[in-house]
């Protein structure tokens, strides 16, 4: 058991140090003590009590070095070393205080902005969804062959009746529901308000492995058939608010969009269903039948938990298989070659856009950079220090100081330092952090549906312990990697030599300068790639603030609210027309109009279309327009140019010949080099597919998508030919739109009080919402950029300044000599403009290869961008000029006499 | 600074100690005050040494098994810290002794030829 004494000893001497020391100085002294006496007896009084402790311990040598010995003989010398040069690191940087702020807010910013990034990047990409064992479930999909112009798909969502026809075929999985996101109306008469709703099948629940904190999940009897007992189940948000948390709540009714459903649970407080924003859950079987079995009405997502023994590889094969029989069952009803087919993958991989992905993971790397720019910076910063404290560690070198310790000195320090740096950094971090926030990325990504899966948010970041332990750890490896260069670097010379050094021009310095140029150059070849990155997405970001929508936002209104029960075509317009009227008088407004979908939404409703005047094409390949309804006075309030033909009238309505309006994508695509007018088109929509209608105009295109995608073609139908239900109001104002808001509000109450206003919103304000991501990351990246340029720029001053200080004597020789002022100054910006376009030169090729990731991020721009090199190139040029003239100066007003005096 | 490096003794003299220490710890438990006393007294001083390079050794043979410590009371009441010889340091010794005599013996025949 030797070895086990052994080891116990040592962990004790480790673990307890303080009462080791304590035990055996302790020891030693009862050791002196016990020697004294016995000499002092022994020589009967001849010696002092004095002499005889004196005899004592000079039997027993120096006291101090035989504690030291014993000490590192118990491995404690590691941690007295450490404790040791702790305490010398902190003296210095007490001496030099501007060094260390400088060096600590470096470094701050560098892994603060790291830490923000690593949130984002944590909460969007690498936290585990919120699920039991959430690698085990999956989304099924429906995949799409190519067709005549559009691509394949292999994202398209379900109906019932083929969701019952892969259900039952499989043994993948041991659960799998549908759901599908919307809003609905809840409540009855003055109490009604909109809310996120999820529909779901029961085993919905059980896929994600959540159980109700109260009551009960959807039973398998309201989850048979269509038609089933309309059940409900509340977020516990929603039971707080609107029912006080009153656990009776169960088996009451609710109105939920005027129909009556039973509560029967409450969802646990973090539940927001993969929506991730749902306050309700109602059964999916609550639907009629002639809805439900419709096999080619897609609208539901299909999720599923794989069975226990199945493999994630296993289900991806067996599910295409599936997809087979689900055809069979269901084939394409018009075009009989076409066969669509299913796929499955992770869930996870789901969870977000891709193109969001993207750019988390590109400011991910940008940030990185930001890091290393920071390491050299501050590296470059103890080159400086250890050139003026070259001939201390010559000295302690001379006195017999090991160069593994003097290195592990000077590393203790640096990695202080960054420590210092990482806690300054969590400030930072909190800033960035909240910074995100404000952007709301989340709310911007659902507008232009990036969101993914929406369980996944951009309010989970926050900087919790995962994010603390990357900054502690990023600190520790950022200070040893910025810390190693300089401390081999400075412990390398030959102590002689350096200590033989008078004027500075000696071996060592020079080495240290050629190391400070290169770690300067490499500071601006990062810059350049980050700078290239950022000037990209600007100018990208600036194309897309260029875009022309197609209408002017300016001062416009818009609002949603429910038609009332009961109204039908008939019926419809006429209340509309109350509503657009009195909308149109309020004071202020300058006009109203109805469209049944805005601008840069996103999606909007699409069908097929024909060409009655056109031999008819194989069914299934038609080509697709966008689809709107709009009142006559739409092109008023929105600004659209009529370009040929005419608008709608108020006498375009039903039991009238049927007529449209179409963009100048549509007119110059189906059309080209004809005129549309007149032409007998029949749409797939709104009752126009059996009609023939005639196209009665051309207007200007609207990006109805987003502000990056180019007009599609579009087809317009008068809402008074086809009145529906679901339209939206727009408002034009002379002045601010936002005021009127509440006037437009109290109308609708008035007339409807059992309808909520909601996506009440100014034009602009879509606007903005469509342009959030893209300026979200362009901003954040931009940010990086600005603050590479600004280190990079502060690197390049340091070397060039430190460069001057160094031949002072030599400039003060060649003004004695007669060298003018501008000579000077052209020989010293010259050294920093050989740093710029030796860094600068590296950095674009390096940013030609990097900035290659960004391509399907930049919006009409491309990755070479020969603008965007040559600004970038000027600005680096030009904060080099400025970082090198500035010693430049200083060089050129040295007078001679105190320079050579100096040196 | 802390010399990390281990005492300017040689090997051999390194090796006698703990020999010494290892022997002197068979007859009983004992402070570091009266083991240094033994092996002064044993040697008649020839192998002079500063007696506060017995705590090193002592925390040496410590951390390798041979010798494990306990705190008590001494004659004189004071506390003290007491050493024992453990199983595998009996062994140890052995070890050496008969590796110490070979080396003697070694030496000795050198010496008559020579």
């Amino acid at each position: 058991m030797s070895l086990l004494d052994g080891l116990r000893h040592q962990l004790r001497a480790l673990t307890s140090s303080r009462s080791y020391a304590r035990e055996l100085d302790e020891e030693m002294h009862f050791h002196l003590s016990l020697d004294a006496m016995q000499r002092e007896h022994a020589a009967r009084g001849t010696l002092s009590s004095a002499d005889a402790r004196f005899a004592a311990h000079r039997r027993f040598g120096n006291l101090t070095s035989l504690t030291e010995e014993t000490r590192a003989m118990a491995g404690l010398s590691f941690l007295d070393g450490i404790a040791q040069d702790a305490r010398f690191a902190l003296r210095t940087f007490r001496r030099s205080p501007t060094f260390t702020a400088v060096a600590v807010l470096t470094l701050a910013i560098g892994i603060g902005a790291n830490t923000a990034i690593f949130s984002a990047v944590n909460a969007m990409l690498l936290r585990p969804l919120p699920f039991p064992h959430p690698e085990r479930l999956m989304k099924v999909s429906l995949t799409v062959p190519p067709r005549l112009g559009d691509p394949a798909r292999t994202d398209m969502v379900w109906s019932y009746p083929k969701f019952t026809a892969l259900r039952d075929a499989q043994h993948l999985f041991s659960d799998l529901a549908l759901y599908t996101d919307d809003q609905s109306t809840i409540g009855s008469a003055g109490d009604v308000e909109r809310v996120q709703t999820e529909t779901a099948g029961a085993r919905y629940l059980t896929t994600l492995g959540i159980v109700p904190s109260l009551g009960r999940n959807f039973l398998p009897d309201e989850d048979l058939h269509p038609d089933a007992p309309r059940v409900a189940m509340l977020a516990d948000e929603l039971w707080q608010r609107r029912f006080n948390a009153d656990p009776q709540v169960l088996g009451k009714t609710i109105d939920i969009d005027a129909k009556p459903f039973t509560i029967v649970g409450v969802l646990p407080p973090t539940f927001r269903g993969l929506s991730g924003r749902a306050e309700l859950w109602t059964n999916l079987m609550s639907h009629p039948a002639e809805e439900m079995n419709e096999a080619w009405s897609h609208s539901f997502t299909l999720v599923a938990r794989l069975a226990p023994n199945v493999t994630i590889a296993q289900a991806k094969i067996e599910v295409p298989r599936l997809g087979v029989i689900v055809d069979r069952a269901y084939p394409h009803p018009e075009i009989h070659n076409e066969h669509w087919g299913a796929m499955t993958q992770e869930l996870d991989n789901t969870r977000i856009d891709p193109v969001v992905r993207k750019s988390l993971l590109v400011l991910l790397a940008a940030v990185g950079l930001v890091l290393l720019i920071a390491c050299a910076n501050v590296a470059n910063l103890f080159l400086v220090r250890a050139s003026g404290r070259r001939r201390e560690i010559a000295v302690r070198l001379a006195v017999g100081a090991g160069r593994g310790r003097l290195v592990r000195q000077l590393l203790t320090e640096s990695v202080l330092l960054s420590l210092f740096g990482g806690i300054c950094g969590m400030a930072v971090a909190w800033w960035g952090v909240r910074l995100l926030d404000a952007f709301d990325p989340g709310n911007a990504l659902r507008v232009q549906h990036l969101s993914g899966i929406g369980a996944v948010t951009f309010s989970d970041i926050h900087l919790d312990g995962t994010a603390l332990a990357f900054a502690a750890s990023l600190a520790i490896v950022t200070g040893i990697v910025f810390g190693l260069i300089p401390a081999l670097q400075s412990t390398h010379s030959s102590f002689a030599g350096a200590l033989k050094e008078e004027a500075g021009t000696g071996d060592g310095s020079k080495r240290i300068l050629t190391s400070r140029n290169i770690l300067a150059t490499i500071e601006i070849a990062l810059a350049v790639v980050l700078l290239a990155g950022s000037g990209l997405m600007l100018r990208s970001l600036d194309k897309l603030l260029r875009v022309r929508p197609g209408f002017d936002s300016g001062n416009t209104l818009t609002m949603r609210f429910n038609t009332p029960e009961g109204y039908g075509h008939d019926s419809l317009p006429g209340f509309f027309d109350e509503v657009l009227d009195r909308a149109a008088s309020l004071p202020g407004a300058t006009g109203s109009a109805l469209i049944d979908c805005p601008p840069l939404n996103g999606r909007c409703n699409g069908t097929a279309i024909v060409f009655r005047d056109q031999p008819p094409p194989t069914p299934g390949t038609e080509p697709d327009v966008g689809i709107h309804w709009v009142t006559p006075s739409w092109m008023s309030v929105m600004h659209v140019p009529l370009v040929r033909g005419r608008n709608f009238t108020r006498d375009d309505r039903s039991g009238v010949q049927k007529v449209v309006l179409v963009n100048e994508t549509a007119a110059r695509k189906f059309w080209p080099g004809q005129d549309p007018i007149g032409r007998p088109v029949s749409v797939g929509q709104g009752g126009f597919w059996k009609d023939t209608a005639y196209v009665v105009g051309v207007v200007g295109d609207v990006r109805f998508g987003s502000l990056d995608s180019a007009a599609t073609p579009d087809v317009y139908i008068s809402y008074y030919q086809s009145p529906r239900g679901r339209m939206m109001l727009l408002l034009r104002s002379a002045g601010d739109a936002g005021a009127l808001g509440a006037p437009a509000r109290q109308i609708v109450r008035e007339m409807l009080p059992s309808s909520p206003v909601y996506e009440m919103r100014t034009m602009q304000e879509r606007v903005a919402d469509a342009m959030r991501y893209a300026r979200f990351s362009t901003i954040i990246l931009a940010l990086f950029g600005l603050v590479a340029l600004g280190l990079a720029t502060m690197g390049t001053y340091g070397v060039v300044s430190f460069g001057v200080a160094q031949r002072t004597r030599e400039i003060g020789i060649r003004v004695a000599l007669g060298a003018s002022r501008s000579e000077l100054l052209r020989m010293i910006v010259r050294q920093g403009l050989a740093l710029a376009i030796v860094g600068g030169a590296i950095g674009l090729v390096a940013a030609l290869a990097a900035t290659r990731v960004l391509r399907s991020l930049l919006y009409e721009v491309v990755p070479t961008d020969p603008f965007t090199f040559a600004v970038i190139l000027a600005v680096l040029v030009l904060a080099v000029l400025v970082a090198s003239w500035i010693p430049a100066r200083r060089a050129a007003t040295i007078h001679p006499s105190e320079a050579l005096r100096e040196g | 600074m802390a010399p990390a490096s281990g005492p300017s003794k040689s090997e051999l003299l390194k090796g006698t100690l703990d020999m010494l220490i290892l022997q002197t710890l068979t007859l009983q438990p004992q402070h570091g005050y009266a083991i240094a006393q033994h092996i002064e007294r044993l040697s008649e001083d020839v192998l002079s040494i500063e007696q506060g390079s017995l705590y090193p050794a002592l925390e040496r043979l410590q951390k390798k098994g041979w010798v494990t410590s306990k705190w008590g009371e001494s004659p004189t009441g004071r506390k003290a810290r007491y050493y024992t010889i453990s199983a595998s340091g009996r062994k140890q010794l052995g070890k050496e002794i008969s590796s110490f005599d070979r080396v003697l013996v070694a030496i000795q025949a050198v010496m008559k030829r020579a």
